[in-house]
């Protein structure tokens, strides 16, 4: 097989999780919650001014502020679903008013983030020894190996979580019917409230792990991580928690690999008709049911 | 006027319609009784278009409805009203009525004389200028009727019109619906698990179990047929 | 009939409405300096109305809306500059461009709720990437294209008037025919809609090409008024958003809604925070959580809750 070929299969499938981890925090947020989150890329962003941050201020490693991370930003969505999301079940119209209110928030955070962290690129300044690895031909940088597993185990603790213990199915269930988990007696408000803490804390994760891959970051491109996201959920199916997984795999599977022949613009234009190309075929997406209107 | 002969409807391999025969004559009411999954919604959805029969044929007057899209049913002269109620909610109820008219040619005089007619039929008339959505459930299902009528239908489809509405709406439903084929010459398939308003309005009866009709006959046979009282009873 | 006095009353509040706007904006070149303010005050009422049509009244929330604002400048330009059309020639050209684009994009309406809007997002991504991909010599590349030689600004002003003008016979078409009335139950129930029969494929292909074309023209107008054109200001997502907000403020559904709110909001944001621009985006995103969750319906919708009685007077 062609060497560069090669070398863009790895980087799809590494890049392919982060992507499938972004699509899991937005689809666990729309599964349970009804709420496109239109701000998760300026929270991604967030995390990881936060990593830079905390190695600036407190000398910690991104390894070690990634769990702090996700405590505060567990903590911020939990107070966040009281203050935006709860009130939005009575509109006319709950998902495009959350996809609305979640854009308002994402122009704001994004406004904030610009005044306080200033326009300029920061990039973090953390190197691991060694700082990549050689498989045959194919160059890992050491901290993509890192963030994949790293990815991996947060993935199986959150399949362990969703498929093996009852809050996780309590919350599957309610992805599936709403109206008869409130029947069973399921604290449907604490439930969603924590689901949004969860949804924003993975989010605050993906930010260190951006922060730690690739080579800068700025306010301004949260908006790209959204869209990634958005396609990678619609790709797979919105609220589909194994549809994220796949559908970020074959989505950094095709941009990557399409980057080895053409220009970066190309391959994310690929990337674009491969979405629409799916969703024309598949209005529901590959893993979505009929039932989502 | 409607006649369904063989009609099959499979969801994967599942056959919620398993091949059903039957005949609603000029001016009659048909009760359609059945417990929950027995395929009397699937049954409306096939005859007004929204589903696609797997097999089978479904003519009104003797004309194919089967392949048609649910607009050009309607268009044949076949309206029909929703389990829980489905009405244009930010819209007025003089609007809600206006828009089954749309594709009639009509003169103004008498697309207002007709929603009035019907307005005033359901008791609706002094909140014409309300939203559908300021409505109570059970003033939404007559909403959805007075809509479905003021069309002039040759064959109306109710599906649950009863469930959720209070006594006194339900016995003024009950009144509408029983004056409807003398007064505009419609057919009506009234679909509901109410034996009651069944027995009380049907001409004729079938009973639904797992996609096939169990019996059918006048309420007096219905209630006395074994298998009848076996699905309904547990006997 | 009580009811068709009513009506009347609704279509004279509106020709009213329409007469301000028309005399007000044909006069206001002679009596300020001021035309900049003028001319965008049209702009934002001309993307909100028409945002307004495929949201208010059909139901679709376009994320991408964008683009064919995007897709008019650039044809302009191009019809401009390269093929040398005349201004007016090349301004049919853009919305004739927006209609096509839309036309293309039809098969998207398909598609429901969030789903519809994140595909249209894409597109606005994916008809930008289109463009950059363009040979440089047609679309002047990442410097964009310049139209210095066509200045003009007052000439400029009243195209964006005959916009203007086209835009409220738009309007008073979709929303007091029957197209109106079906788009309506269509975005209220589509499925009820089409089982009263509705023809829903058609219907709202009308309110969507009619919200194709508008962004086009406006983006072509502007294009000529600031005689320059590039990729991150023609496709900037704040301009989906402005319109977004603008509509909503003022009130989806309701035709003087748009008008309304872009009137109120672009004004507060131009007198007061012109000079802020990054506070300016705060208060943006400040203004559409609380609008959402105060006055979801709008400044008109709100005020149709509240005095029903009026409610039918409302255009």
């Amino acid at each position: 097989m062609n060497e560069l070929l090669l070398q863009g299969l790895v980087n799809g499938i590494i890049l392919g999780t982060i992507y499938a981890l972004i699509g899991l925090s937005l689809n666990v947020i729309f599964g349970v919650l009804r709420v496109v989150n239109f701000a998760h890329g300026e929270f991604i962003i967030l995390g990881a001014y936060g990593a830079y941050f905390a190695q600036k201020l407190l000398g910690l490693s991104p390894f070690l502020a990634m769990p702090l991370i996700f405590l505060a930003f567990a903590a911020m969505g939990y107070g966040l679903y009281f203050v935006l999301i709860k009130r939005l079940a009575k509109s006319d119209d709950p998902e495009h008013a959350s996809l609305l209110v979640m854009f308002g928030v994402a122009i704001a955070l994004g406004a904030l983030m610009l005044i306080f962290f200033e326009a300029d690129s920061r990039s973090l300044s953390y190197t691991l020894d060694p700082p990549f690895f050689m498989f045959g031909s194919v160059i890992v940088p050491t901290a993509k190996l890192v963030a994949l597993g790293i990815i991996v185990v947060i993935t199986a603790v959150l399949a362990f979580f969703l498929y093996r213990t009852l809050p996780g199915k309590a919350l599957r269930a309610i992805i599936m019917n709403r109206d008869a988990v409130q029947i069973v007696g399921v604290n449907l408000e604490r439930m969603s409230a924590l689901t949004f803490g969860l949804g924003l804390g993975l989010a605050g994760i993906t930010g260190v792990l951006v922060a730690l891959i690739f080579p800068a970051f700025s306010p301004f491109i949260g908006q790209d991580y959204t869209l990634i996201g958005f396609i990678v959920i619609v790709l797979g199916g919105l609220g589909h928690p194994v549809g994220a997984v796949v559908g970020g795999i074959i989505f950094g599977l095709t941009e990557q690999t399409a980057l080895v022949y053409t220009s970066g613009t190309t391959a994310t234009l690929l990337g674009f008709l491969l979405l629409i190309g799916v969703i024309l075929v598949r209005p529901t997406g590959l893993f979505g049911r009929e039932a989502l209107k | 006027m409607l006649r369904i002969e063989g009609l099959r409807k499979n969801f994967g391999g599942l056959k919620a319609l398993d091949g059903l025969d039957f005949e609603v004559p000029p001016r009659s009411i048909l009760g359609v009784l059945g417990m929950n999954g027995s395929g009397k919604t699937t049954m409306l959805n096939c005859i007004n278009g929204v589903y696609i029969a797997s097999s089978g044929s479904i003519q009104l007057d003797g004309k194919e409805l089967t392949g048609l899209k649910p607009a050009q049913i309607f268009d044949r002269g076949v309206g029909r009203t929703f389990q829980v109620p489905r009405v244009f909610s930010r819209m007025t109820l003089w609007d809600n009525l206006a828009v089954p008219l749309l594709s009639r040619s009509m003169t103004r005089a008498e697309r207002d004389e007709i929603r009035a007619t019907w307005l005033k039929k359901v008791h609706l008339f002094d909140l014409r200028h309300n939203y559908a959505e300021e409505l109570s459930g059970g003033q939404q299902k007559l909403l959805e009727l007075a809509r479905i009528m003021v069309s002039r239908p040759k064959l109306v489809l109710l599906d649950e019109p009863f469930a959720g509405v209070n006594p006194t709406l339900s016995r003024l439903l009950i009144d509408v619906i029983r004056d409807m084929p003398g007064e505009t010459g419609c057919s009506v398939v009234l679909v509901s698990h109410d034996l009651t308003s069944i027995y009380e309005l049907s001409h004729d009866i079938i009973v639904m179990h797992e996609g096939r009709i169990l019996a059918r006959g006048d309420a007096e046979t219905v209630q006395s047929n074994p298998d009848v009282v076996e699905a309904y009873l547990g006997a | 009939m009580e009811n068709a006095r009513d009506s009347r009353v609704r279509v004279m509040v509106w020709a009213g409405v329409v007469a301000a706007l028309t005399l007000g904006f044909a006069i206001v070149p002679f009596l300020t300096d001021n035309l900049s303010f003028m001319f965008y005050m049209m702009l934002w009422i001309i993307m909100a109305s028409a945002f307004n049509f495929v949201a208010g009244l059909a139901g679709y929330m376009p994320f991408g809306y964008v683009a064919f604002y995007g897709v008019g400048a650039y044809a302009t330009g191009i019809l401009y500059k390269t093929l040398e059309f005349p201004i007016p020639l090349a301004l049919i050209g853009a919305g004739l461009t927006g209609a096509t684009v839309g036309l293309l994009l039809a098969p998207t309406l398909r598609l429901r709720g969030v789903y519809f809007g994140i595909v249209s997002l894409a597109l606005a991504m994916a008809a930008k990437l289109t463009i950059s991909l363009m040979p440089a010599d047609l679309t002047g590349g990442s410097l964009g294209l310049i139209l210095s030689s066509a200045n003009d600004p007052l000439a400029a002003y009243y195209a964006m008037f005959v916009v203007l003008l086209l835009l409220l016979a738009t309007a008073t078409w979709l929303s007091m025919s029957r197209t109106g009335t079906a788009l309506r139950a269509i975005r209220d129930d589509q499925e009820a809609a089409a089982v009263v029969g509705v023809n829903v494929v058609s219907t709202r292909m009308k309110a969507w090409i009619s919200a194709a074309v508008f962004p086009a023209l406006v983006g072509g107008v502007e294009a000529w008024y600031t005689n320059a054109i590039d990729l991150e200001s023609s496709f900037n997502l704040l301009i989906t958003a402005k319109s977004i907000v603008y509509a909503m403020a003022g009130g989806l559904g309701y035709l003087v809604g748009p008008i309304l709110g872009s009137g109120l909001l672009y004004g507060v944001d131009q007198l007061i925070w012109r000079q802020f621009p990054t506070l300016n985006l705060l208060l943006l995103g400040v203004i559409i959580v609380l609008l959402m969750l105060m006055l979801p319906r709008g400044i008109v919708g709100a005020f149709a809750q509240r005095f029903s009685k009026l409610r039918k007077y409302i255009p």
